[in-house]
């Protein structure tokens, strides 16, 4: 008779488990049903991976995920035009967007952090309501080692070692304008005694720098260094990477910027439009956008570092990036974090303009 | 029962005027307001940006060297392009057609493809560079990056091509036998050419010129890829203000001076051509 009630309990207990476990699988795989999550990101390899990592996950929960494709800035112009009502629902946004998206969060709405479980990966700075950090950049010099060794020039430690009369016309400089311009900007007003209020020693220097010009896709970096127009570039390390692969013998400095800092980096960030109906979406995305896959990926294929530890950690395996980034959290966290806070980006636009400006 | 055929011609009046006016229309008339920060504009009309752009080098200087490299490239591409044109509108043979069409193809070509390939001939290990340090011309290569002379050669690159097919129009009105004419009579070529050919193509080449000129004036991918971001012409300065610093009124205004100013100097050209009409130095 127990053992009679023992298979029955046994049996009804597998039973309930089995459709509970059915159960909570259609709700996983119907979450998304009919719901199209609009992404404002970049084009080329950002929107391939998405594409190749997270979309077939979506789709498989019954949703598809559209692109908006453009820089953040040419995004913010969109929201601004639509007065709000963003033709998005998550979108990729830059630290140097700070006063545009952070410091009133007019624009956006809470994240669920609750869906977000990857936070537990990254540092306490990189979440919070309103925005989920999703990778970093790390701005650097990129340097020709065979053409530095022929024109016997030492490998450059500082942006003033670029200050050199054998390099003159062959050093790319970010645009302002461009992906990492600011940021980088910023480093070297650092670097040259002033800060985000004072970039003035900045563009003194830009100016002592005479680059060939001013580079507004990174692209076009690799471009120039591999047809020998130029022989170093402010540029973040993944661009590097791509050089090295594209055959130039090329290697990444992080540039010492003041006694505290060496190297500067770039966050990217990950937020949803206030307009969205669709957070529940947005919020699974921004996690699967900070899962290690998606995140080894975005690194393999872009050169962009990750945020995840997991990640970062296994990123260590790869000889090349291993090489060309800095991944121990130690080297990382002396990196300069620019505070857009305190910086007038129209003002440094406009001094920008009048100084490079060929009149 | 008279057929009101200016009816015919209402859908495509109103689509233009739609697809030109009205939007033009959005960006002027934010012109006249202050730029209030995240594209935001101000509440009451002003000329605060008039006024900045017309006191302030930056702006002026800029518009200057849209206005300088435009009309370099306008007169380059006449000097390259006539000759080409004149030569494929005399031809007899087939070749005239196949090179007719080889030119119109070439500016089916997307000019960022054609600015890279630029850029790869001009590189410091390219084909122009080896040349010139090969023949001891140059010692050093020699860029179009980064300076007003690239941009010059970026918005030839850009125009001649059509410059080509609109001088080749002009010519082919002029009368072969006027040539023949002159010479029977003693002209030599170079005489024929400047006292014939040129005079009767003049209006016509004036007409090629100011074309060219205007779409040099708008071009922004010659003049951003090869400017470097060093090289501001207006419509760079236009892009850059919109997408950077999301000013839609200073941007306004500064398309409404480009503008005005292609306006003034097309006006100023056929006021110049009117005149020398008058004083029978053209044919008209």
């Amino acid at each position: 008779m127990s053992k009679s009630k023992n298979v029955r309990r046994t049996f009804l207990r597998s039973t309930v488990a089995a459709v509970s476990m059915f159960v909570a699988g259609s709700a996983v795989a119907g979450d998304f049903d009919g719901v199209t999550l609009k992404v404002a990101t970049w084009g080329g390899s950002w929107k391939a991976n998405i594409e190749k990592v997270i979309m077939p996950k979506f789709e498989a929960m019954g949703g598809s995920i559209e692109f908006v494709t453009g820089s953040p800035q040419a995004n913010l112009a969109k929201l601004i035009a639509g007065r709000g009502r963003a033709p998005f629902d998550v979108m990729e946004v830059l630290d140097a967007q700070e006063q545009d998206f952070f410091a009133t969060n007019e624009f956006l709405q809470k994240i669920d952090l609750s869906k977000v479980t990857n936070t537990e990966n990254l540092e306490d700075w990189q979440y919070s309501d309103w925005r989920v950090a999703s990778w970093h950049t790390q701005e650097s010099i990129c340097y020709n080692r065979d053409k530095f060794a022929e024109l016997g020039i030492d490998a450059p430690t500082t942006y003033a070692d670029l200050v050199n009369e054998k390099l003159a016309g062959r050093i790319s400089i970010p645009d302002i304008t461009s992906g990492g311009g600011l940021a980088n900007f910023a480093a070297i007003s650092h670097a040259a005694g002033g800060d985000e209020v004072n970039v003035k020693p900045g563009l003194e220097l830009i100016t002592k720098l005479n680059a060939l010009k001013f580079w507004s896709r990174g692209g076009e970096v690799v471009t120039q260094l591999q047809s020998g127009d130029v022989y170093a570039a402010v540029v973040h390390s993944g661009w590097c990477v791509r050089a090295r692969n594209a055959g130039v013998n090329v290697a990444t400095v992080h540039p010492v910027i003041n006694d505290q800092h060496t190297g500067v980096h770039k966050y990217g960030w990950l937020v949803i439009m206030k307009s969205s109906e669709n957070a529940a979406a947005a919020s699974w995305f921004i996690n699967e956008y900070n899962e290690p896959e998606f995140q080894l990926e975005y690194a393999r294929n872009s050169g962009v570092v990750p945020v995840n530890h997991k990640a970062i950690e296994e990123l260590k395996s790869d000889p090349v990036l291993a090489e060309m980034l800095q991944l121990e959290s130690e080297d990382i966290n002396k990196q300069l974090r620019i505070d857009y806070s305190k910086a007038n980006i129209s003002d440094w636009t406009d001094q920008w303009n009048r100084t490079v400006s060929q009149q | 029962m008279k057929t009101r055929w200016e009816f015919v011609l209402l859908p495509s009046f109103v689509i233009i005027g739609i697809l030109i006016v009205a939007s033009q229309y959005v960006f002027l008339n934010g012109s006249f307001y202050k730029d209030m920060g995240l594209g935001r504009i101000g509440d009451s009309a002003t000329m605060v940006n008039y006024i900045r752009f017309f006191t302030d080098s930056f702006y002026l200087n800029t518009l200057w060297i849209t206005i300088k490299t435009s009309a370099l490239a306008s007169i380059f591409t006449l000097i390259l392009g006539f000759p080409v044109a004149y030569l494929i509108a005399r031809m007899r043979s087939h070749w005239s057609m196949l090179l007719l069409a080889g030119i119109v193809v070439a500016t089916f070509v997307t000019i960022v493809i054609k600015v890279f390939g630029l850029i790869i001939l001009f590189s410091a290990d390219g084909l122009i560079n080896q040349v010139l340090m090969g023949i001891g011309i140059v010692d050093r290569p020699y860029t179009i990056i980064g300076n007003q002379t690239g941009v010059v050669v970026g918005l030839m690159h850009f125009t001649l091509g059509f410059g080509v097919l609109l001088l080749y129009s002009v010519i082919q009105t002029i009368p072969r036998s006027l040539e023949e004419a002159a010479q029977i009579h003693g002209a030599s070529r170079w005489r024929m050419h400047m006292r014939v050919l040129l005079p009767l193509s003049l209006p016509g080449v004036t007409v090629g010129a100011l074309m060219i000129f205007n779409m040099s004036m708008g071009a922004f991918t010659s003049a951003a890829l090869l400017g470097g971001g060093r090289v501001f012409t207006l419509p760079v300065l236009i892009q850059r203000t919109v997408m950077m610093e999301v000013k839609y009124s200073m941007a306004g205004t500064l398309a409404a001076v480009l503008l005005v100013t292609v306006l003034l100097i097309n006006l100023l050209a056929i006021f110049l051509i009117r005149r020398l009409r008058a004083a029978r130095l053209v044919i008209a």
